[in-house]
């Protein structure tokens, strides 16, 4: 035996102290915005059951109370300086611009072991699925409706179980109350710049998906500009702005309009109001639902001539898992944990959306809320949002086509070849009709 | 010949700042522009050196167009026959009131300031409460009157905003005129008055050419910041309606970070930096002592 074999167990034990104090405990970084401060409590409840299933795993739950547009551009900013967080929850319709982007992994690997991705509907999987593969799963969905209060329909001798015939029953019946009822604003649809989002989703695409068109094209991966088709969307812009002064001016130029338009549906100072269906909850909250449910109808978008009658749907925001996290799996740990049942329907019926889990919408609490099982029965009527690569840069082209047309700047034909040439520089090739 | 190398060594400093927080982000701004550099979409993953590319498609984009004239609409109508006239004209009439020690003029100075201690994102929102159609402040008043609302932000949406920023920057050119007023000598006023020389030859040969060097730094001061002015007109009127409160600035911001089109954008303000260039060459030459 050497002399200094007994120094040898110290020797390691020193050994395995050094390499102890050098390695770091797992850390798994969660951000997401917030600003009207509903999801914390579920995004902690799915903190903690994590917390409680890997106690050595360091997990930081970061909420930006910022706009998320603000918080795209942060979280953006640090993918692009590699400092992105495991997992972020951002809009569904980005999925395809950040597959493209290279700046997230496909969950496919771990949906189709997950025993609860048999509650999702095929119309939901077929939404998150891009390129051969699931990138995200959404939990609250949006959808669109034609709300109207039912006070001023019946003012002005109108039904108020209102179910239009067509664009051009919309237009007659906001015309009708423009004549028989002073000082209020017979009907908003957004269009311009400043409508943002809403310009997009809940005016042109539903406009112009009621004359059967399509804005992209999935099997090419191009944009398709059917002419006639978006003249027949520009050509109601221009009655509802110009030919008929049914919408006010001020739709394009307030800086926030839908702030205002929701804020005058809720009042009774506007009679109609094409808006996404989150938008309820906060005349709920303000009102109190008995209140709303009597004075404010929702009735689903008809097509150009009637039938068929649909809502366009949306994927909300989701989680997605960065390609630049080393510990996928624990991200999802960390999603699946948050996919719940429960944590599903309660988001839901505290921010009225329909719930993308089937078994969420059969909770008791859930279904007793009317509003929200119509919002989920209309969900078979969906027809989704565009998922296109470059869906920012064609969302600024449609704001800007509307609001030339919208505002009497550009005839409907100026603006449409405006359109096209735009779209023509943005994309190179688009696929014209 | 050690003096100079202690000069240098005491320049350092300043050339490191100078240098990592102006000189090597223009640079990085310059080169990204020839880049297709994208913070989001395939041109993100796939970054690549475009050569003029940017620069072609910008001269051939009707926004870029837009958003210059605006540019250059905005610059005339706040900086030039606002901020600088205006700010002139306040400053001469405090300077006066000051030398005969008219009571009120330390109010008017306050009030003046008020504009400018306001954060200017503040000022914003003030301005768009104002302006604000159904709510607005000026709106209220006109019904209080009994006349018509005006859409201020649609039927006249550039003066609105020129007239915001008229409010909020006059402040700062009044201060320097005020400052420069005060280092002109009192005999030469007295001297031209002896002379003969009316009140208005008097601001044209004494105080003019006394303020030349001040009137140049004032111009290229006050021209830089409108060009680049930006929170102001974002929280008035975010660029619209349409594009026709869009300035370059935020034509450039919605670029990069709404398109997410970082090259492009970059483009945009390199030909801002360009712009600025040639305005600040106009007011030297114009102004330069002969």
């Amino acid at each position: 035996m050497c002399k200094y074999s007994k120094l040898i167990p110290i020797i390691f034990f020193f050994i395995f102290l050094i390499i102890n104090s050098f390695a770091k405990p797992i850390t798994i970084k969660v951000w997401y915005p917030d600003e009207l401060g509903v999801k914390p409590k579920y995004v902690d409840k799915a903190a903690e059951d994590f917390r409680k299933a890997f106690p050595d795993v360091n997990l930081e739950v970061t909420r930006y109370k910022i706009p998320s547009g603000d918080f795209l551009t942060k979280l953006l900013l640090a993918i692009d300086a590699k400092e992105a967080p495991d997992v972020f929850h951002v809009g569904g319709t980005l999925m395809p611009e950040f597959v493209e982007a290279k700046y997230i992994r496909p969950l496919t690997p771990y949906v189709v072991k997950w025993e609860d991705w048999q509650y999702y509907p095929k119309s939901i999987k077929d939404a998150v699925r891009y390129k051969g593969h699931y990138y995200t799963i959404p939990y609250g969905l949006d959808v669109r409706w034609l709300y109207y209060r039912k006070d001023i329909f019946a003012k002005a001798g109108l039904p108020t179980d209102w179910k239009p015939k067509g664009w051009d029953d919309i237009l007659n019946t906001a015309q009708k109350i423009k004549n028989s009822v002073p000082n209020v604003i017979p009907f908003v649809i957004y269009a311009g710049v400043a409508g943002g989002g809403g310009t997009v989703n809940h005016g042109y695409i539903p406009l112009l998906y009621g004359t059967k068109a399509l804005a992209y094209d999935i099997k090419s991966g191009k944009y398709v500009i059917d002419t006639s088709a978006v003249k027949k969307v520009l050509e109601f812009y221009k009655k509802a702005f110009i030919d008929l002064k049914l919408v006010p001016q001020e739709v394009l130029t307030l800086p926030k309009p839908w702030t205002t338009m929701r804020e005058k549906l809720g009042a009774g100072e506007l009679a109609i109001l094409f808006e996404g269906g989150w938008v309820y909850g906060g005349w709920v909250t303000k009102y109190g639902l008995e209140n709303v449910e009597k004075t404010v109808g929702y009735t689903l978008m008809p097509s150009e001539k009637g039938t068929p009658y649909f809502t366009v749907g949306g994927l909300g925001t989701c989680w997605y898992i960065s390609s630049q996290s080393k510990n996928p799996d624990l991200a999802w740990e960390f999603i699946k944990r948050f996919n719940t049942r429960d944590i599903v329907a309660k988001i839901n019926i505290e921010d009225p959306h329909p719930v993308a889990r089937l078994d969420s919408a059969e909770l008791p609490e859930f279904k007793a809320i009317k509003y929200l099982y119509d919002c989920t029965q209309i969900l078979n009527q969906a027809k989704f949002e565009p998922m296109a690569p470059g869906i920012s840069k064609f969302g600024n082209r449609v704001q800007l086509m509307t609001g030339r047309v919208a505002s009497g700047e550009m005839s409907v034909d100026s603006a449409l070849q405006k359109f096209i040439e735009e779209m023509k520089s943005d994309f190179g090739d688009v696929i014209i009709k | 010949m050690k003096r100079n190398q202690f000069l240098i060594l005491g320049l350092l400093p300043a050339i490191f700042l100078m240098t990592f927080l102006f000189v090597l982000p223009s640079l990085w701004g310059i080169y990204s522009s020839f880049t297709n550099m994208a913070l989001l979409g395939k041109e993100a993953a796939n970054f690549r050196f475009l050569g003029f590319e940017n620069y072609i498609k910008l001269f051939k984009d009707s926004a870029f167009y837009t958003s210059f004239f605006n540019t250059i609409y905005f610059v005339i109508g706040s900086a030039l026959i606002g901020q600088f006239l205006l700010g002139l004209i306040i400053a001469l009439l405090i300077d006066y009131a000051e030398r005969r020690k008219i009571p009120g003029r330390g109010i008017v100075y306050g009030i003046v300031l008020l504009a400018w201690i306001n954060p200017t994102l503040i000022a914003g929102f003030q301005w768009s409460a104002m302006y604000d159609y159904y709510y607005g402040t000026l709106n209220t008043f006109l019904k209080f009157l009994g006349l018509p609302k005006i859409n201020w932000l649609g039927s006249i949406p550039m003066l609105s905003v020129i007239v915001a920023n008229i409010w909020r920057g006059t402040a700062f050119t009044m201060l320097i005129w005020l400052s420069a007023l005060k280092t002109i000598p009192v005999e030469l006023y007295e001297a031209g008055k002896i002379d003969g020389a009316n009140a208005f030859n008097r601001f044209r040969y004494i105080t003019v050419p006394m303020l030349r060097d001040i009137i140049t730094v004032n111009l290229i001061q006050i021209t830089m910041a409108t060009m680049g002015a930006f929170l102001l007109i974002w929280a008035i009127t975010s660029g619209g309606p349409g594009l026709k409160t869009t300035t370059l600035s935020l034509f450039a911001y919605r670029t990069a970070f709404e398109s997410y089109r970082l090259g492009y954008g970059s483009a945009i303000a390199v030909i801002m930096l360009l712009i600025n260039l040639f305005f600040g060459i106009i007011y030297i030459r114009l102004f330069r002592r002969r």
